[in-house]
């Protein structure tokens, strides 16, 4: 146990501090912070023009998406990014955990994921001149953190594909545009077909998303529990999935010399 | 007569070897859709047929600009990587005009794009594609394809000198979606938004594109387009020279 | 005439460390080096890893700017004609990298035929002659992603040579290429410059400068340590010989003692993987193995071999001296 608390701070800290090696201010800016403005300002625009939802549903909508999505990524990219720099093949011969192991590199980027986001909400409320009760900030940000958990449970999905399938960065950003559309982020989930919508009852996002619109709107954290729930139980589910496919893939890999290291 | 088939040739090889990537060629396409939908959900639920259309082309021109910002300035950093970057700076030919040609590919590409969303949006949406002036819709689309092609230019080019240029890519999709009024009118926009986005190409290239799918006239636009899209390229080849140069005194041309 | 110019060059990086990169350090990669390259020669730029080959080579074919110093390549400054010096000479360097992966051999060389501005009518017919010439005819319409590192760089000689330059740099042309390939590769450069074109080729390949250049340049942190032609460099070794000792166990302390005896010109050690092997250099008519052996008394000692200096004896003392 106290390996796996090792494995997965110490490894944490020195991707976080290989994140920054290479970053200057010019990196950090736009893409942390920029980016995640514009795109909340660009729906907002898009909404009001089309006459549809106001500007607090926006902000919701992307803020958690600007928390969560990253989290999709994280370990997918440490695996490309390994895979990259040739070290693949080495880190899945060591005798390490896995898990504390691919959770200690997506650290940073979940964390990092999570401050923009804190970032984005509070620059895009005033910009959009949303107002929400400063009681209601704090249940927000739980529901984001629980949303976050539930797409780092997808995204050990996605790493493990990761494993055997050469082209992650494209299948990453159909994940991500396939999230974007069922889970509510711009479109509300009634608003889809039902088929669709019962994609979106299994997706991660969609019952975080629902349930911080909620609280912006008034209720209270004990209201949207059963949504809160939904999330975690989707993301713990999706946890499982990856992690044991991560392990299966690996086995089998053993055998059949099937995972792509290089 | 040289330079355009030199022009031609890099323009058609840089083509083949996108269209030949998962990332590059197939995600440019399909990437726009998930916007598309969104923002088709998005009009479908009060628009028109006319505010439909509109927002059909909108999404559609989104693509064109996508597949040229995402992409254009990590492609120097590509041929960096592929080793490629320096036999380019070491052949006689100028510099900018092998660039040149390649962010027009990402352009063309992006046409791809255009002509995908539209189709998706009369599958999955009902929207129709039956445009006022279809001949001069297509103009206009080529247009657009070029000067954003002409604009990536300038972006690929600040890539040379600055490693860590590519960031910009990645930022600039929804800035520009927003201010150029792909799908907003400038109208909703601030006031002090509007100089900027008369400045941008992308701004008249949609506009030239809306107006031929809904009848305007888009002649004036297409000019302007050509003409501010030009303006870039001119400042983008003057900087190519210093760029180049600034990475040949600092050997930042083969280091990744 | 000479064909290619160089006076007094130097190259140095800033590079920055740090958190902040804040702390600059500078590294003179090239420290003034000089010397001329007559038509129709094979010049190699012989020197280890880090020496300041390929930083010269580029400052040649005007990809790097120089700090200081001047050259010429065909009468052409490299800083102020940088594109008459790029229309007139060929670039060819080793590794995997410097084509298109995506496209064809033949496509890649359509490329550049065009970037060179070869005529449309004669690319055709060159790049058929080109194959012919690296062998790789018949394989030109796979994707350069498939090709194996001696097809990659026999595609980047054809490349070097679409547009017939008069010069034609080759950068390292044998690293990691297999013994039959590289045989081959050094034959194509032969027949290159017997038919006019000049070679300015670099290598820490000994053997592979001693088999082709006309003349050589030994250079060693970032100067030039000796040049003349092979036969010359190995004359400079040529009297007195050598004393292979291999020893066990750590002899560092004494090596010091070993150069001090009279008669021993130089002393390298070479590190083994269970032993070192002590390599003295000695003038004519010194006998020194037994002051020697008395040195490196207590340490035990395997084969004690005295033999005649090589280029490569030569070339490390060069090299290590610098």
């Amino acid at each position: 146990m106290r390996t796996s608390l090792r494995i997965f701070f110490i490894g944490g800290m020195a991707s976080y501090r290989a994140l920054f090696n290479w970053l200057t201010p010019w990196i950090l800016i736009p893409t942390f912070i920029v980016a995640p403005i514009f795109e909340l300002l660009f729906f907002a625009f898009v909404g009001k023009d089309a006459g549809v939802g106001d500007n607090t549903f926006y902000l919701i909508g992307n803020g958690i998406s600007s928390a969560a999505i990253p989290c999709l990524f994280a370990m997918g990219n440490t695996i490309s990014n390994e895979r990259y720099t040739g070290t693949l093949g080495l880190l899945l011969t060591s005798p390490a955990r896995r898990l504390p192991l691919f959770l200690g590199r997506a650290l940073p980027v979940i964390l990092n994921g999570f401050l923009v986001s804190v970032v984005a909400l509070g620059l895009g409320a005033v910009v959009l001149r949303v107002s929400i009760p400063a009681a209601d900030w704090l249940p927000i940000l739980v529901v984001t953190a629980v949303a976050s958990f539930s797409c780092t449970g997808l995204g050990l999905v996605a790493a493990a594909i990761g494993l055997r399938v050469r082209e992650t960065a494209t299948l990453s950003n159909i994940v991500l545009g396939i999230l974007l559309v069922f889970t509510g982020v711009n479109v509300a989930v009634s608003v889809l077909p039902q088929w669709m919508q019962s994609v979106s009852a299994v997706l991660p996002m969609t019952h975080g998303i629902e349930a911080a619109r909620e609280l912006a709107a008034g209720r209270s954290l004990a209201d949207v529990a059963p949504l809160v729930g939904d999330e975690i139980l989707i993301g713990l589910v999706f946890a499982t999935i990856g992690f044991a496919m991560l392990l299966w893939f690996e086995h089998d890999s053993r055998h059949h010399a099937t995972l792509e290291t290089a | 007569m040289k330079v355009l088939r030199l022009v031609g040739v890099t323009w058609w090889l840089q083509l083949k070897m996108r269209s030949r990537s998962s990332f590059d060629g197939i995600l440019s396409i399909v990437y726009p859709l998930f916007f598309a939908t969104m923002i088709f959900f998005m009009y479908g639920q009060h628009g028109d047929q006319e505010t439909l259309v509109a927002a059909a082309v909108g999404a559609a021109c989104m693509g064109v600009w996508s597949a040229v910002s995402t992409t254009a300035s990590t492609t120097l950093q590509g041929e960096r990587r592929q080793g490629t970057l320096e036999l380019l700076v070491a052949s006689p030919t100028s510099f900018p005009l092998t660039v040149v040609p390649a962010t027009i590919s990402m352009g063309t590409i992006g046409l791809w794009s255009l002509v995908v969303t539209l189709v998706w949006g009369r599958v999955a949406f009902g929207i129709p594609i039956s445009f006022a002036q279809p001949f001069v819709f297509v103009v206009a689309a080529v247009v657009l394809a070029f000067s954003l092609g002409l604009v990536g230019f300038l972006q690929a080019i600040a890539s040379v000198r600055y490693r860590t240029a590519w960031a910009l890519g990645s930022t600039l999709e929804f800035p520009v979606w927003l201010i150029c009024g792909f799908l907003v009118p400038l109208s909703l926009l601030p006031d002090w938004v509007r100089p900027i986005a008369y400045l941008l190409p992308p701004t008249w290239g949609v506009a030239a594109v809306r107006d031929a799918a809904l009848g305007g006239n888009a002649w004036p636009d297409i000019a302007l387009c050509l003409l501010s899209a030009s303006a870039y390229a001119v400042i983008g080849w003057l900087l190519a020279r210093r760029l180049v140069d600034s990475a040949r005194m600092r050997a930042t041309l083969a280091l990744t | 005439m000479a064909v290619i110019e160089v006076e007094d060059l130097r190259r140095t990086y800033a590079s920055r460390t740090g958190l902040r990169r804040s702390a600059k350090k500078d590294v003179e990669a090239v420290r003034g080096i000089s010397f001329e390259v007559e038509r129709g020669e094979l010049f190699g730029l012989l020197g280890p890893n880090g020496a300041g080959k390929t930083t010269t080579i580029k400052m040649l074919i005007t990809l790097l700017l120089p700090t200081a110093g001047s050259a010429r390549v065909l009468g052409c400054d490299v800083v102020a004609d940088a594109r008459e010096v790029r229309r007139r000479i060929g670039y060819v360097f080793g590794g995997d990298k410097g084509l298109y992966e995506r496209l064809s051999g033949l496509d890649n060389l359509r490329y550049f035929a065009e970037l060179y501005g070869v005529p449309p009518q004669e690319q055709g017919p060159r790049i058929g002659e080109l194959l012919e010439l690296v062998g790789l005819s018949g394989r030109e319409r796979e994707r350069v992603e498939g090709y194996s590192r001696g097809m990659r760089q026999r595609l980047h000689i054809a490349r070097g040579l679409l547009h017939r330059p008069e010069v034609l740099f080759l950068d390292e042309p044998s690293i990691g290429i297999d013994p039959v390939g590289a045989r081959e590769l050094r034959e194509t450069v032969a027949t290159l410059v017997s038919t006019g074109t000049t070679v300015l080729l670099t290598t820490h390949y000994m053997f592979e400068a001693d088999q082709l250049c006309d003349r050589i340049a030994v250079i060693a942190g970032g100067s030039i340590v000796a040049e003349g032609t092979p036969a010359a460099l190995k004359e400079r070794v040529a009297d007195g010989h050598v004393v292979e000792i291999e020893v066990y166990g750590d002899a560092g302390e004494r090596i010091d003692a070993v150069r001090a005896i009279a008669g021993v010109t130089g002393v390298a050690v070479e590190e083994g993987a269970t032993s070192q092997l002590l390599v003295v250099r000695t003038s004519a008519a010194a006998q020194v193995t037994p002051a020697v052996l008395g040195t490196l008394d207590g340490v035990r000692l395997g084969r004690v071999a005295t033999r005649e200096p090589t280029l490569e004896d030569a070339y490390i003392e060069l090299v290590r001296g610098a």
